[in-house]
């Protein structure tokens, strides 16, 4: 089953074959120039962004580390939308949820909250 | 000077039973001493046949322990060189084995291919079966799942019945290619079946694999705690033998499994051991493997 945090129209898994042709596009590269990048066949790169090829973890995460992209990026890439406009649909989203999914979305947020004031602190420890 | 030469060939023989039973017991460094000392006396005796087999040898385990780059020029020149079919094929069986690990699937069915062809010339039953083997392993590299698995059967069928370990491998391959075909009971069975031959041959690195298969296979079905179970014991095991590519595929099977029992605090802890030991460069890989399940886009055999 999905986390609840993160619903299924997220956690799909033909998605980052399917962003991986897009952000190779976008960067107007043939399959021939990244998968020279890459060091792996152009055809195997083909099959992957097709969803039909399975790769060791040490080849997605060098193809996804060749776009130098955090998750955020990965996803919203290509997605121009301010501020103001991703928080409302945030917000209208979040809405849909039932009471329980509700409560979920907060202590997430609490715990990414409580994870920005640990990563603040430490910086701050290093400074001085 | 006839009885010298076979005093030697006897003492040469002699240390390679001794490297073999030590890599099967899974003990290489014990093995690479005795390899070291056997090409030591082929070369004094000016045994080149002797000399390739050590050299054969020592490129197993080198390859095995990911330092393998230095033994290609080496075992390219015996397959072109060597007039002796059998170290033809050990020669040509790592060089597949070589370019499985660096993820060349394509070389490294050129070289299966070549050993295969070499084991059939020689006519030894365990080489053509570990020839068929590694096929099948070039062959699911590429994501040709039906075809590899049918050289494990084909593999399985002809080793002998008293190779455990190799049996355990096979077998361990076989399942696994059951569970990316979806037939669940078949690689349960077989994957089970090979943990529990690796553990009677008293072998802890090839208990690791088998772990790690059932902790997807668990995964798969959903059954969380004997997931974690199993992806802990290979984590274990991996951590005490030193074997990377197991705690990195650990790692990730513990933190997808936490991910999908909405454990989310040990799951973003597996993920940034992940990311910190293996993937430093990759920024907002934990984040990435919270947000992404990438299951059916990995192959934990590649």
């Amino acid at each position: 089953m999905p986390s609840i945090l993160f619903p299924e129209n997220v956690r799909q898994v033909h998605l980052v074959g399917r962003k991986i042709r897009e952000l190779r596009k976008e960067r107007r590269l043939t399959q021939v120039e990244l998968s020279t990048r890459l060091g792996i066949q152009q055809s195997d790169l083909s099959r992957m962004e097709k969803g039909e090829y399975r790769v060791s973890l040490d080849t997605l995460f060098k193809i996804l580390a060749e776009f130098k992209m955090g998750i955020g990026e990965f996803f919203e890439a290509g997605v121009q939308e301010s501020p103001g406009e991703r928080a409302a649909r945030v917000v209208q989203d979040f809405n849909t949820l039932s009471t329980d999914a509700q409560r979920e979305v907060q202590e997430f947020i609490a715990f990414k909250r409580g994870q920005s004031i640990e990563r603040l602190r430490e910086e701050r420890l290093e400074e001085s | 000077m006839r009885r010298d030469r076979k005093q030697g060939e006897r003492q040469f023989e002699q240390l390679k039973a001794a490297w073999l039973a030590e890599i099967e017991a899974g003990r290489l460094q014990e093995a690479l001493d005795l390899i070291a000392k056997g090409v030591e006396l082929a070369e004094s005796r000016g045994d080149v046949r002797q000399t390739d087999a050590a050299i054969c040898a020592r490129a197993s385990i080198t390859i095995h322990l990911g330092q393998g780059e230095q033994e290609v020029p080496k075992l390219r020149e015996i397959l072109l060189r060597s007039s002796d079919v059998g170290n033809a094929r050990l020669a040509s069986y790592h060089l597949s084995i070589y370019y499985q690990f660096v993820e060349n699937y394509k070389k490294s069915l050129f070289y299966a291919r070549l050993a295969l062809d070499r084991s059939k010339l020689v006519g030894r039953q365990d080489w053509l079966a570990s020839s068929h083997n590694q096929l099948g392993n070039a062959l699911l590299g590429e994501n040709y799942i039906d075809l590899a698995f049918t050289e494990y059967e084909h593999s399985l069928s002809l080793m002998p019945p008293d190779a455990k370990v190799w049996r355990s491998s096979i077998l361990n391959n076989l399942g696994y290619c059951h569970l990316l075909q979806g037939h669940f009971a078949e690689g349960f069975r077989m994957l089970c079946e090979s943990l529990r031959l690796a553990r009677r041959a008293g072998n802890e690195v090839y208990q690791i694999l088998p772990h790690l298969d059932l902790a997807y296979a668990h995964l798969e079905r959903n059954r969380f705690r004997d997931a974690r179970r199993h992806a802990t014991a290979a984590l274990a095991l991996a951590e005490r033998n030193g074997e990377r590519y197991a705690i990195r595929n650990a790692l990730y099977l513990l933190g997808e499994t936490a991910n999908l029992d909405r454990d989310e605090g040990s799951a973003w802890d597996y993920f940034s051991r992940l990311h910190s030991e293996f993937y430093p460069e990759f920024k907002g890989l934990p984040q990435f493997l919270m947000a992404v399940d990438v299951r059916k886009l990995v192959n934990l055999h590649a």
